[in-house]
């Protein structure tokens, strides 16, 4: 039987993607020639019953690579909407979004979804886990959407587990583990594949602050150990000190620090 | 550490996920049902189609069983029990066809059987040459057959004796206004079509059907209230010998060793005007496809099977759309997730795949009990061969992709933003 060491020796290629045309230590001021994020003049309007409603009103927006960034605002701003438009779940009404150099609003729906299949890992508000699964099978189920299976994925689970500190909690189904532990097995899901863009929405709000701030600082962590970029909507200023970058909406548009 | 660790994770996971299995054994109660309902589904589909099969397989029973390469029959014959007589100089004259090695007669004719308490119920009667070699009244489970040579006696299959009300060989009834006396009973020769055979001698079943159903009982029969001739020998002692001009209704023939049958056959229809000769495979085909199109049973049975394949078809697409609808968002969550359409499909034909295999392996083991059950004690087949298990297998999945049709029209909507929205 293989080993994961082996394993990973010959193949880390394969599971931890190439990063070095990143820079992994985030240097403020140096310019970097892509942006992990590029957002041009990105508007939304959505019909609400008879009225038209101006949701964006031309965000441009630079997010760089590594960076945690924050995206704050007051409830009702837009920030939900923002998100989903970069994550490419939602078209803008107008406007240009670059997701590591492409440009995302050119493609079409199977084309977005293999960009997020191999791209991006999401951390939702309410977990988001399969209640059916166990916390290994949850993290498999995103391996086995890549087509990483087998041996392959039987280490990378295991050295998810670690990394996120629920190895003993592997074979538990979500409904045996507290508020912190699932997200912490949604973190090792969205890590999954390694992506270099991880996008979560409120990923606090059904954590204690205590918990959500251990949480979110162990995403810091692992997403710094993978160079992934962060991208997190949260309204928790309880987090703030995790922020590389932090950025408010009000009024549909983008208000920077 | 870490290769415990290791171990104890190859042990305990699974890494070949099955979201659709894990779902479905989520929510047992609702695995239940819709276990139950393809169950019912399987089992009613089985159970008309081997009521259809069993029913025209017996229906030519008489005919698959017999040793004779060719019937004759009237012109106009329908099927087994309706047709228009011929006579033994017909069979005579057949005899002397070049090419034919032996003749038989058969009658098959509808009689009315009392029994000793005066009740009464339908019979056909089936005479034939006990001495012959052509005719063969089903598998003799007692008796010999040349003891039919012996006036009066009857040989009735098992599945009939309690409607006739016969216990034990010795027994007897009326037919008619004469005794038939049970001397032997067959197994595995009745059929709905034809329903309780009394298997006869020429002689004994020509008798039969010249005598009249009377208000008068020999004293031995008699009831209460019912007129009775005190001398119970008022009919003769022996039926009367058979001349040319009587009536039969099959000529069973056995051709010269290499003869060719469709030569004998024209030969034959030339010799014996108005008659039609069948090779017995012909005789044996035309008999099932008139029971199974003409006379509205086989449409009958095989509408019962199609209302089964929907009932399935609705009871499994509503447990999977229900399904479906209550995991919608974990369909949304796996789209999110950049999951291709199809490995969404394939979590709901999965669903169904198991379904259907799940549940039609409790359905054939009820049908299996059901059909011996039904054979045992009501004489109806049931055929459930394993070309037709296969068969119902087949259905069976087609039946649940059909369903998932539903379920997948419904993930396809799935609009993956739902994620993001409380
Ligand atoms: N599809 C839609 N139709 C109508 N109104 C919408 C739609 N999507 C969002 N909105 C409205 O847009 C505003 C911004 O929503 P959202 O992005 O969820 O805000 P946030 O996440 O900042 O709380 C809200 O007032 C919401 O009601
Ligand atoms: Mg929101």
């Amino acid at each position: 039987m293989t080993t994961c060491k082996a394993l990973e020796s010959n193949t880390s290629s394969m599971i931890h993607r190439d990063h070095s045309h990143i820079n992994l230590d985030h240097q403020p001021g140096l310019q970097l020639s892509q942006p992990a994020v590029k957002v041009e003049n990105v508007h939304l309007d959505v019909q609400s019953g008879q009225q038209y409603l101006s949701i964006l009103r031309g965000i441009n927006w630079i997010i760089q690579p590594g960076n945690i960034q924050l995206l704050m605002g007051p409830s009702g701003s837009g920030k939900t909407c923002l998100l989903t438009i970069l994550a490419g779940l939602l078209s803008p009404t107008r406007g240009k979004v670059y997701l590591l150099g492409q440009d995302i609003t050119l493609m079409n729906r199977t084309q977005l979804a293999q960009f997020r299949l191999h791209h991006i890992g999401f951390i939702f508000q309410d977990f988001n886990l399969f209640p059916a699964l166990t916390a290994a099978e949850n993290i498999a189920i995103a391996l086995q959407n890549k087509g990483v299976r087998g041996q392959l994925a039987q280490c990378e689970i295991q050295s998810l587990l670690e990394r996120v500190g629920l190895e003993q909690q592997g074979h538990l189904k979500p409904r045996h583990l507290s508020g912190g532990q699932k997200q912490r097995v949604a973190i090792a899901r969205a890590l999954a594949g390694s992506p270099q863009l991880i996008m979560a929405d409120e990923p606090t709000a059904a954590l204690d602050s205590r918990s959500g701030h251990l949480v979110m600082e162990l995403l810091r962590k692992l997403a710094k150990e993978n160079g992934a970029t962060v991208l997190m909507v949260t309204h928790d200023p309880r987090i703030l000190d995790l922020a590389d970058e932090v950025a408010h909406l009000e009024d549909g548009l983008l208000k920077a620090g | 550490m870490m290769i415990q660790t290791s171990t104890k994770l190859n042990s305990k996971f699974s890494f070949n996920v099955s979201l659709a299995r894990r779902n479905l054994l989520e929510d047992i109660p609702r695995f239940l049902v819709a276990q139950a309902g393809i169950m019912f589904a399987v089992s009613l589909v089985t159970i008309q189609t081997g009521l259809q099969k069993g029913f025209t397989l017996s229906a030519s029973k008489l005919i698959d069983q017999s040793r004779a390469d060719i019937w004759v029959t009237a012109k106009n014959q329908v099927h087994l029990g309706l047709t228009t007589p011929l006579n033994l100089q017909q069979k005579k004259d057949a005899e002397s066809v070049s090419g034919v090695r032996r003749a038989e007669g058969l009658i098959i004719q509808g009689a009315i059987w009392r029994t000793r308490g005066n009740s009464l119920s339908s019979v056909t009667l089936v005479g034939f040459d006990p001495n012959g070699t052509l005719f063969i009244p089903g598998t003799l489970q007692q008796g010999q057959l040349d003891t039919l040579t012996i006036p009066y006696t009857v040989f009735a299959d098992l599945g009939s004796l309690p409607t006739l009300s016969l216990r034990k060989l010795g027994d007897g009834g009326l037919v008619g206004s004469l005794p038939a006396k049970l001397v032997g009973v067959t197994e595995g020769s009745q059929s709905l079509v034809l329903g309780n055979l009394l298997f006869t001698s020429l002689e004994t079943a020509t008798a039969y059907s010249q005598s009249p159903v009377t208000t008068k009982l020999p004293c031995e029969y008699a009831v209460e209230g019912l007129d009775c001739q005190a001398e119970s020998g008022d009919y003769p002692l022996k039926p009367q010998p058979l001349t040319n001009e009587n009536n039969i209704n099959f000529i069973l023939i056995e051709s010269q060793p290499n003869q060719d049958l469709s030569d004998l056959r024209r030969r034959l229809e030339s010799v014996l005007p108005n008659t039609r000769a069948y090779t017995r495979e012909e005789m044996s085909q035309l008999t099932q496809s008139y029971w199974e199109k003409r006379s509205g049973i086989g449409y009958i049975l095989g509408l019962g099977a199609v209302v089964g394949v929907v009932v399935g078809v609705v009871i499994v697409g509503q447990i999977l759309y229900s399904s479906v609808s209550d995991h919608l968002k974990e369909f949304g969550t796996l789209k999110a997730m950049g999951a291709s359409d199809w490995v969404l499909y394939r979590v709901i034909l999965e669903q169904a795949l198991w379904m259907g295999g799940l549940g039609y392996i409790p359905g054939m083991v009820l049908c299996a009990i059901t059909a011996s059950w039904t054979t045992a004690t009501q004489g109806i087949l049931i055929l459930i061969t394993p070309a037709s298990a296969v068969t119902v297998l087949g259905i069976t999945l087609l039946m649940c992709f059909t369903s998932a049709v539903f379920a997948i029209q419904k993930v396809t909507r799935v609009d993956p933003a739902i994620v993001f929205k409380e």
